[in-house]
């Protein structure tokens, strides 16, 4: 079932021309909107929520970009909107986002993370199957996004979402699907690491930031490092995730020998395999390097001479741990 | 010097007698005024959120004619009335005319489009962000009026303090609806014109006290109000 379909949407917005020729997410899907501010993200989710008019709306509860606390006391924020049993769900899910004691404050009285939280617990708390979140994650800080997403990632299983974000790890953890926008389109559409790992063309791979995404579980850790096992391979990264996580790291942060080199450098993350891929990305060259699994590197033109490089070539990679981000999923 | 001395004297000893005709007129005055404000608030409020943050169709040519209405003579409102309360009017067999209810339909009239204006100000000038939210908390029209009304709720105060002011001391619409009958339909401000035309000048003067006690009051009750946060 499609819980979202919208076909040849067109708005015009002030600078901004928005043209979707289709966007569909299925029943339980959670969908990322992704890419640069101004690109159309937000304008696309007031669409679907039906502030912008247009006639596109879904039925759906919504958290907008800069959620309004109104008059009066945090409880009634929270429970605004909602019938006894939504205002128990609200209850109960302000507390597990650390809000749970701020009933009787003023709401005027509240942090910027304590707001954002009181209007998460509202929004999480509708009866709606379709949930659209508005950069749900971004006015927290660091300590607190992790446990807030993990919260919002459960509150939205088995519901539909489409979720505003530019930042990766958020995408990652909240989302099955993401949607790459820039300047009113969307570019690419698929599996998060999909997109994070193969962008289309270089205006997503520039939006993305990240060429490689790969997945697998965690085993262990070393101070303040994580070991995830990819299946066949292990790579060490920067994050607290446990369990199923995803390791990122950009194409740029890879480093190439020639040949087999065991030992060379302080890299942490070493693998060897064939270059499978050679492209030239603009001014760069991208290679992908077929070890245990793909790994995107992008070298310039000189260092590709030099290295001797074609497809074929076999080739030592390494990537420094701290340049590897581990998120869980 | 000495002429105005006398007055101010003449105007004290009226107070302090503070007689029944005194008592009749500010009695009327509280009324007519306080129902016609009350009216005023009651259609106004809804309406100027409506207007201040609704959209349906004519909305642009009714935010117009609101605010035409802030500006209309009192004295047309009343003549306007008339021909409708007249004998031969289309509701002159309600024999309204020449009565309080007359009055406080008159100055309702006034009331309504200051009310409407001054909220539908109030309500414009609340963050873009409050009406975004407000349309997101999956609310019918009334609920998202009710929340963007209290949200707004010194505006709506001052909306109501504005409607007030403006009944209560306006001479035009009363005059020409109530008639200035002595203890039926006369009210402080056309008791002050009728006691100023006959030269009782320390009278005119302090039904004029009188009426500026009333607008002190009343806006310090509701300058109080707006300063309170709404719970």
């Amino acid at each position: 079932m499609t819980a979202i379909d919208v076909r040849d949407l067109r708005h015009d917005g002030r600078g901004l021309r928005l043209e979707i020729g289709a966007f569909s997410v299925p029943e339980g899907g959670r969908v990322v909107l992704f890419g640069p501010n101004g690109a159309g993200k937000t304008t696309l989710l007031r669409l679907l929520a039906g502030t912008l008019g247009g006639g596109f709306a879904v039925p759906a509860a919504y958290l907008p970009q800069r959620p309004y606390l109104f008059r009066g006391r945090a409880s009634r924020n929270l429970h605004l909107g909602l019938d006894p049993a939504g205002r128990l769900r609200a209850d109960a899910l302000a507390a597990r986002l650390g809000v749970g004691g701020l009933g009787d404050r003023p709401a005027r009285a509240l942090s910027g993370g304590e707001r954002q939280r009181i209007a998460l617990a509202r929004v999480l708390a509708r009866p709606e199957d379709i949930v659209l979140l508005d950069e749900p994650l971004t006015a927290l800080d660091a300590a607190d996004r992790a446990v807030v997403g993990r919260v919002v990632a459960e509150a939205l299983a088995d519901r539909t979402a489409v979720i505003v974000t530019h930042d990766r790890d958020d995408a990652v953890m909240l989302a099955d699907t993401m949607a790459v926008m820039v300047a009113g389109r969307i570019r690419q559409m698929g599996p998060v690491r999909d997109v994070l790992g193969l962008p289309v063309d270089d205006a997503v791979a520039a939006v993305l930031g990240v060429s490689n995404a790969h997945a697998g579980r965690t085993i262990g850790t070393d101070g303040a490092l994580v070991e995830v096992d990819l299946g066949g391979a292990t790579v060490w990264g920067v994050g607290d995730a446990t369990g199923d996580a995803v390791a990122l790291f950009g194409a740029e942060t890879v480093t190439v020998y020639s040949g087999r080199q065991g030992t060379a450098g302080s890299a942490r993350n070493r693998w060897v395999g064939t270059v499978g891929v050679v492209r030239e990305l603009g001014r760069l060259v991208e290679i992908v390097v077929d070890a245990a699994f793909p790994v995107v590197v992008v070298l310039t033109p000189g260092s590709v001479d030099a290295l001797g490089i074609h497809v074929g070539t076999v080739v030592t990679v390494a990537v420094k741990a701290t340049a590897v981000r581990v998120v869980s999923r | 010097m000495e002429f105005l001395w006398r007055v101010v004297t003449d105007a004290l000893e009226a107070l302090r007698a503070f007689g029944p005709a005194i008592r009749d007129v500010l009695g009327l005055t509280l009324e007519v005024s306080g129902i016609a404000t009350v009216i005023g608030v009651v259609i106004g409020v809804p309406l100027g959120v409506a207007l201040g943050a609704g959209r349906f169709r004519g909305r642009g040519a009714l935010t117009v004619a609101v605010n035409t209405g802030m500006g209309m003579p009192p004295v047309l409102a009343g003549l306007v009335l008339l021909l409708f309360l007249w004998n031969e009017g289309p509701l002159g067999a309600w024999g309204l005319l020449f009565t309080p209810a007359a009055m406080i339909a008159a100055q309702a009239l006034l009331a309504i489009p200051i009310a409407a204006g001054v909220t539908a100000g109030a309500v414009r000038g609340l963050a873009p962000d409050a009406v975004e939210q407000v349309r997101a908390l999956g609310m019918g029209a009334f609920g998202r009026g009710v929340v963007l009304g209290r949200e707004a709720w010194p505006g709506v105060v001052a909306a109501a303090a504005a409607a007030f002011g403006r009944v209560v001391s306006e001479v035009g619409a009363v005059l020409v609806v109530g008639g200035n009958i002595a203890g039926e339909t006369r009210v402080l401000t056309t008791a002050i014109v009728q006691e100023s035309r006959q030269a009782n000048f320390g009278t005119a003067l302090a039904l004029g006290v009188i009426l500026m006690v009333i607008a002190v009051v009343v806006n310090g009750v509701l300058t109080w109000l707006q300063f309170r946060e709404a719970r």
